[in-house]
C-alpha cells in the first residue's frame, strides 16, 4: 500500500482532474461545501498548522467575494437592503457565498496539487503526451535555476565595474538590459554545447523511451478504479441535472431524487479518497512502529 | 586490437585560409590511455571533435578515420552514439536535464531501451561512481566535481568502447581534478577502456598514460611513449613549460637516462645528485609600509542559519604587493574578494582600503581609480559583438594597456581562447584605473603558455604600482610569481608568508617540486630552484665545476 | 506528419482563426456555465494541439535547446523589479525563431512560472494567452524585425491584449458565465497592471531588439540554427 502522495503520477492526476472538474462546473452548495471540507482537510493533513498567512489570505478573498457579488449583481427576488437605489438581494449573496466556496476549494485543491505534483511528476505526465516537449520543459527548468544563479552573480560583478547602477528607475532598466545582454550570449553559447552533448549521446537517432522512477502498484489500480467509478457516477448525476441549483429569481435546489443522492454520496467518497489513503498509511505505520 | 586509426586527416574550417588539421595520422590500440597535449589553438579540440561524427565541425575534410575497422562515415548512428563517448570541458553545459537520475538515464532513453534495462544500468553506474547519495538531487545543487563525475557517468552508462575527453579537468580545482584523473585511470584498468584525453594539467595525467600525442599548429609532431616523447622535446620552450615538474627539471638540466614524470620518479632522479648544498640564498623581500587592504575580524554568512563563511578573518595586504590566497573549495576565498570589493557586505568587522573605511567610499567612488574585481568566469563581463566594442563599452583605450589586443579587435569575445578572454576582461577592469586589483582564479583553465603570459602582465602591473590580490588553486603559479601567499581554511587565514618559506613548510598543500625535493633541499619550491640546486651540487661521481 | 509547407502554414492560420471565432461565438451564444466549459476546454485544447504538433515536427536539436534557453530567460525576466521583460523576450524570440517556437516558448513560460507562483485552473488560460502572443509575433516576425517603431506599437498592443484575454478568465473565475458587467469591472480594475504590461513591453522591446538580433544572428550564422 502507498499513501496518496507517493502514488503514481497518473493516479494522482486523474483524481485531481476529476475532482477539480466536478467542483468547477457545479454551482451547488452541497458540492461546494463537501469539496471545501475535502480540499481543506487534505491540505491541513499534509501541512499541519503551517502557513497561517495563506489561510487568512484565502478566507479574506472568500469574504470579499461574498460581499462584492450582491453589490455587482442585482438579480434575485428577495431584496433585503437598498444601497444607492440598488437592491441588494439575498439570492445574489447566496450565489456569492457558493461561488466563493467553490473558488476557495479550487485554491486549496491546487495548492495541494502543486505540492504533490512536483515538476518531475508533471514532466513525466507531459512526456506521456509528448516526450520531446517534456524534455524541453525539463531543460528549461534546469536552465531557469542556472540562469537565476548566474544573473545574480553577473549583477554583483557588474556593480563592481562601476558601469552598472540602480539609483533610479532609468538606471535600473538600463542596467537590467545590460545584464540581459550578457546573459543572452552566455545562455545561447551554453545551449549550443548542451545540444552537442545531446547529439553525442544519441539524441535523435531513433524513438526515445521515457525512463521514470515511478511504479504502478496495486494501490494505484485500486485508487484509479475508485476515482473513475465515483467520478463517473457524480458526472452522470450532474449532467442529467439531478444536482442542479437555481439561484435566480428564487433559490431552489432541484428536487432530491435517489439518483441525485447517489451523486452526492459518490462525490463525497471521491473527495475523501486521498485522505483515507493517507490516514490508513499513517495508522499502519504507527502499528508497525509499536510492533518493533 | 586496433580500435581507432586516423590516416592523413586534413581539415579546414569554412572561410578559413589555412588548415586547422594537417596530415594527421595515428593509431590507438584497445585499452590505450592516450594524452593529447599542445598549446591553445593547436587544433586539439578540432581533432577530438572530428573523431565523434555527431559533433564534428563543418568544413572541408579529407583523409580517413576508422573506428574498429569501420570508416566513421559508415558507422551506424546508434553504434557511434554508444561506442564513442565524449566528455567536454564545462560540466554544467553538457548536463541536459534537471535531475541527477534523469541525466544518467538520458542517453539510454535516446536509444529507446526498455524501462527495466534502463533501471538496471542506471543502478549499476550509480554504484560504480558512488552517486547513490546524491541520486535524487537537482543538478543545480551539485559541486563542480560532482557535475563532472555526473557527465562522465552519463556517458559511461552507454557502455562506450572508447572515451574521448576534451580538457575535462580545466574547470576543477587540483584535488578534484586529481580525483577525476584517478577515476579515469580506474576505468581504463577495470574495463580496458580506451581513453583519449586532451589536457594541459599533465602532472596528474601523464603518469597514467601509455601514449603521449603532441600537436603544434594543426600538426601531430610527436606520438609515442611519454618518457620518450618528453625526452625529445628539448628545444621547444612553449611545450616544455606545460610538462610535469619532474620532466621539466630533467629537460632543463639536459640530463641523460629515462625522463621522470611523477613526483616519485622525480625524487629518484634528484637523488642521483650529490646534494651537499641544501638551500639557495633567499632574496630579501620587504613589503611597503602602507596598507592597501586591511580586514580585521571580519564575519560573513549568506543566511542567518547557515554557517559562517568568513569567521574572524584578519588579512593585511600592503601596497604594490602580489598577494595570493590559496585554500580548498568553500574555504571563503572568493567571498573574501566579494567582501573586500564591497559587492557583499560583511556582517561585522573592519575593512579598510588604502587606510579608509570601505563604507566611506560613497557613490561608487570605490570603483573609480581604486578597486577593480575580475570574476572567475570572465564571460560575465562580455556583452558586445566584438573586442573593439567591448573596449569602447568600458571606455578603455587599447594603447594604454600593458598588453596588445590589436590583432583581436574584430573578433567576437566568445571566439577568443581562454587566455585571450582573460586579457580582454582584464583590459575592461583596468579601464577603472584600479590601485587595488582583485582577481578570482585568473589562471584557471589556461594552458601554461597563456598562464605565463598573464603572469608577466600582472607583474608589469605590480611594478607600475598596482596592488594585486589573486585567489588561486594553482600552487605552482603562486609559488612562482607571488610576493606573499596565505592559506585559507574555514573562513580565516591559517598560515601566510613568502612563497619559498610558505611552501617549504607545507607538506601536503604545496608544489610538486617541494614534495619531490623536501628530503634533499630545504627550500626548493619551483622548477628553477631545483634546477639551480642540482647544478650547484652536480651529479654523483663527477667533479664539481662550480 | 504534415510535410507540405503551404498546407502547414494554412493550418496554422486556420487554427488561429478558429480559436478566436470560437471565443467570440461562444460568448455570444451561451450566457451561463456552458460558456465557461467551452472556453476552458478550448484553452486546454489549444495547448494539446500545439503540444502534439510540436512533437511531430522535425526540429533540430540545437533549435530545440534554444527554445528552452529562451523560455528560461523569459522566466529569469521575472526577477526584474516593477517592469518585467518576460513578454518582450517571448515576442522577440518568436520574431527571430518563428511562430511555432513562439507559441511553445510563450505557453511553456506560463506553465513553468506557475511552478513558482502556484499552478491553478488559470494555467491553461495563461498558456493560451502567452502562447497566442508568441504565435502571432512569429507570423509578423519579418516585418517586426525590420522596423523598431512597429515592434514597439505591437508590444503595447500585446500588453493590452494579454489583459483582455486574462480578464475573460477573471470573469469566468467568478462563475457567472459571460457577464459584460463583470468583464468591464475586471478590465477597469486591471488598468494599472495593463499599463504596466504595455510600458514594460514598449521599453524592453525598444532596448532589447538590437542585442537580441545581433546575438541570435551570430548563433544562426556560426552554428546554423
Amino acid at each position: 500500500m502507498k499513501s496518496f502522495s507517493s502514488m503514481h503520477p497518473i493516479t494522482q492526476a486523474v483524481w485531481f482532474i476529476l475532482t477539480a472538474l466536478c467542483v468547477m462546473f457545479s454551482m451547488n452548495p452541497i458540492i461546494a461545501v463537501v469539496s471545501f471540507t475535502g480540499a481543506f482537510v487534505l491540505y491541513i493533513f499534509r501541512n499541519g498548522a503551517k502557513g497561517l498567512k495563506t489561510h487568512l489570505w484565502f478566507f479574506a478573498m472568500w469574504i470579499g467575494i461574498v460581499i462584492i457579488n450582491p453589490l455587482i449583481s442585482h438579480n434575485g427576488a428577495t431584496v433585503f437592503l437598498v444601497i444607492n437605489k440598488q437592491p441588494i438581494t439575498m439570492e445574489s449573496a447566496v450565489y456569492g457565498a457558493v461561488s466563493g466556496t467553490v473558488i476557495l476549494s479550487v485554491l486549496y485543491l491546487f495548492r495541494t496539487f502543486s505540492q504533490i505534483m512536483t515538476s518531475d511528476r508533471l514532466m513525466y505526465l507531459c512526456g506521456k503526451l509528448s516526450p520531446k516537449l517534456s524534455l524541453v520543459m525539463s531543460m528549461a527548468l534546469r536552465y531557469t535555476a542556472l540562469f537565476t544563479q548566474q544573473t545574480r552573480k553577473v549583477q554583483q560583478y557588474q556593480k563592481a565595474t562601476g558601469l552598472y547602477k540602480e539609483d533610479n528607475i532609468i538606471d535600473t532598466i538600463r542596467g537590467g538590459v545590460r545584464i540581459f545582454s550578457i546573459m543572452l550570449t552566455w545562455a545561447l553559447e551554453h545551449g549550443i554545447t548542451t545540444a552537442d552533448s545531446m547529439t553525442a549521446r544519441g539524441y535523435g537517432t531513433g524513438k526515445r523511451t521515457q525512463y521514470a522512477v515511478y511504479r504502478f502498484s496495486s494501490a494505484d489500480t485500486v485508487m484509479l478504479i475508485l476515482s473513475v467509478l465515483f467520478g463517473a457516477v457524480t458526472f452522470t448525476a450532474q449532467i442529467s441535472g439531478k444536482m442542479n441549483m437555481e439561484f435566480y429569481p428564487k433559490l431552489s435546489l432541484t428536487e432530491i431524487t435517489p439518483h441525485g443522492i447517489t451523486g452526492y454520496i459518490s462525490y463525497g467518497i471521491l473527495v475523501i479518497l486521498p485522505i483515507v489513503s493517507e490516514i490508513t498509511e499513517n495508522i499502519k505505520w504507527k502499528y508497525y512502529l509499536s510492533n518493533i | 586490437m586496433e580500435i581507432l586509426s586516423v590516416e592523413h586527416l586534413n581539415f579546414r574550417y569554412p572561410k578559413s585560409k589555412t588548415n586547422a588539421l594537417n596530415e594527421i595520422s595515428f593509431k590507438l590500440e584497445q585499452g590505450d590511455f592516450a594524452v593529447l597535449c599542445g598549446a591553445t589553438g593547436s587544433g586539439k579540440s578540432t581533432l577530438l571533435r572530428m573523431l565523434k561524427k555527431e559533433i564534428s565541425p563543418l568544413g572541408e575534410k579529407s583523409g580517413e578515420i576508422s573506428f574498429c575497422g569501420i570508416s566513421l562515415e559508415k558507422l551506424a548512428n546508434r553504434q557511434s552514439a554508444t561506442e564513442i563517448g565524449f566528455v567536454m570541458q564545462r560540466p554544467e553545459q553538457q548536463i541536459v536535464t534537471d535531475k541527477v537520475w534523469h541525466e544518467l538515464a538520458f542517453g539510454l532513453e535516446n536509444l529507446g531501451l526498455s524501462h527495466e534495462t534502463i533501471s538496471c544500468r542506471v543502478a549499476e553506474i550509480a554504484c560504480y561512481f558512488g552517486i547513490e547519495k546524491w541520486f535524487d538531487r537537482e543538478v543545480a545543487e551539485l559541486s563542480g566535481g560532482q557535475k563532472q563525475i555526473l557527465s562522465l557517468a552519463s556517458v559511461m552508462v552507454m557502455n562506450p568502447k572508447m572515451l574521448i575527453l576534451d580538457e575535462p579537468t580545466a574547470q576543477l580545482d587540483p584535488i578534484t581534478a586529481s580525483d577525476f584523473m584517478n577515476t579515469l585511470y580506474r576505468l581504463n584498468q577495470d574495463f580496458s577502456l580506451t581513453i583519449l584525453l586532451s589536457e594541459h594539467r599533465l602532472e596528474d595525467a601523464l603518469p597514467h598514460a601509455d601514449k603521449l600525442l603532441v600537436m603544434e599548429n594543426g600538426r601531430l609532431t610527436a606520438d609515442g611513449e611519454p618518457h620518450k616523447v618528453i625526452a625529445e622535446m628539448r628545444d621547444n620552450a612553449e611545450l616544455i613549460c606545460g610538462m610535469p615538474s619532474a620532466s621539466r627539471i630533467y629537460l632543463e638540466l639536459g640530463a641523460k637516462g629515462e625522463c621522470p614524470l611523477s613526483v616519485r620518479e622525480g625524487k629518484r632522479f634528484i637523488q642521483q645528485y650529490k646534494n651537499e648544498i641544501r638551500q639557495t640564498e633567499i632574496k630579501e623581500y620587504t613589503h611597503s609600509k602602507n596598507k592597501a587592504l586591511e580586514m580585521k575580524d571580519v564575519y560573513f554568512r549568506y543566511e542567518r542559519n547557515l554557517p559562517d563563511i568568513l569567521s574572524g578573518l584578519d588579512l593585511t595586504v600592503y601596497e604594490k604587493e602580489f598577494f595570493c590566497i590559496l585554500g580548498g573549495n568553500g574555504s571563503g576565498k572568493t567571498t573574501t574578494l566579494s567582501v573586500a570589493s564591497g559587492i557583499k557586505k560583511a556582517l561585522s568587522g573592519k575593512i579598510e582600503i588604502f587606510g579608509k573605511n570601505i563604507r566611506s567610499y560613497k557613490n561608487q567612488s570605490l570603483y573609480r581609480e581604486c578597486v577593480a574585481l575580475l570574476p572567475q568566469d570572465v564571460q560575465m563581463l562580455f556583452l558586445c559583438n566584438t573586442v573593439r566594442e567591448e573596449l569602447e563599452d568600458a571606455q578603455c583605450s587599447a594603447e594604454t594597456l600593458p598588453f596588445d589586443l590589436s590583432a583581436l579587435m574584430e573578433q567576437h569575445p566568445y571566439d577568443l581562447s581562454g587566455g585571450e578572454q582573460q586579457l580582454l576582461a582584464l583590459a575592461k577592469v583596468l579601464a577603472q584605473k584600479p590601485k587595488l586589483l582583485l582577481l578570482d582564479e585568473p589562471v584557471k583553465a589556461l594552458d601554461s603558455a597563456s598562464k605565463r603570459r598573464l603572469a608577466e602582465v600582472l607583474l608589469k602591473l605590480r611594478d607600475s604600482g598596482v596592488t594585486i590580490v589573486a585567489v588561486t588553486h594553482d600552487v605552482e603559479f603562486a609559488s612562482e610569481y607571488a610576493d606573499r601567499c596565505a592559506m585559507f581554511f574555514r573562513g580565516k587565514i591559517v598560515s601566510q608568508g613568502e612563497p619559498k618559506q610558505f611552501f617549504s613548510e607545507n607538506s601536503f598543500y604545496t608544489t610538486a617540486v617541494s614534495r619531490m625535493t623536501r628530503e634533499m633541499y630545504s627550500n626548493a619550491v619551483t622548477v628553477s630552484d631545483a634546477v639551480k640546486l642540482c647544478r650547484i651540487n652536480g651529479l654523483k661521481g663527477t667533479e664539481n665545476d662550480t | 506528419m504534415i510535410h507540405n509547407q503551404t498546407f502547414r502554414t494554412a493550418l496554422k492560420y486556420i487554427s488561429l482563426i478558429l480559436i478566436i471565432a470560437t471565443v467570440l461565438v461562444s460568448s455570444a451564444l451561451f450566457s451561463d456555465k456552458q460558456y465557461a466549459s467551452v472556453s476552458f476546454a478550448l484553452a486546454v485544447m489549444t495547448c494539446v494541439i500545439f503540444v502534439t504538433g510540436y512533437e511531430q515536427k522535425k526540429t533540430g536539436t540545437r533549435r530545440l535547446v534554444i527554445s528552452s534557453v529562451m523560455t528560461a530567460l523569459a522566466m529569469t525576466g521575472r526577477l526584474f523589479p516593477i517592469l518585467k521583460p518576460t513578454t518582450a523576450i517571448i515576442i522577440l524570440s518568436a520574431v527571430y525563431l518563428g511562430s511555432e517556437s513562439g507559441f511553445l516558448i510563450g505557453s511553456m513560460t506560463a506553465v513553468l512560472s506557475n511552478f513558482y507562483i502556484g499552478q491553478g485552473p488559470w494555467t491553461p488560460f495563461q498558456m493560451m494567452a502567452l502562447g497566442v502572443i508568441g504565435f502571432v509575433s512569429g507570423i509578423f516576425g519579418e516585418r517586426l524585425s525590420q522596423k523598431r517603431s512597429l515592434l514597439i506599437i505591437y508590444g503595447i498592443i500585446c500588453g493590452i491584449a494579454y489583459s483582455f484575454i486574462m480578464d475573460i478568465w477573471t470573469m469566468l473565475w467568478h462563475g457567472q458565465g459571460f457577464d459584460i458587467k463583470i468583464y468591464l469591472t475586471a478590465l477597469a480594475t486591471a488598468v494599472p497592471v495593463t499599463i504596466q504590461y504595455a510600458v514594460a513591453n514598449a521599453v524592453f522591446l525598444y532596448l532589447m531588439a538590437k542585442p537580441f538580433g545581433d546575438k541570435l544572428g551570430r548563433i544562426k550564422v556560426k552554428y546554423g540554427v
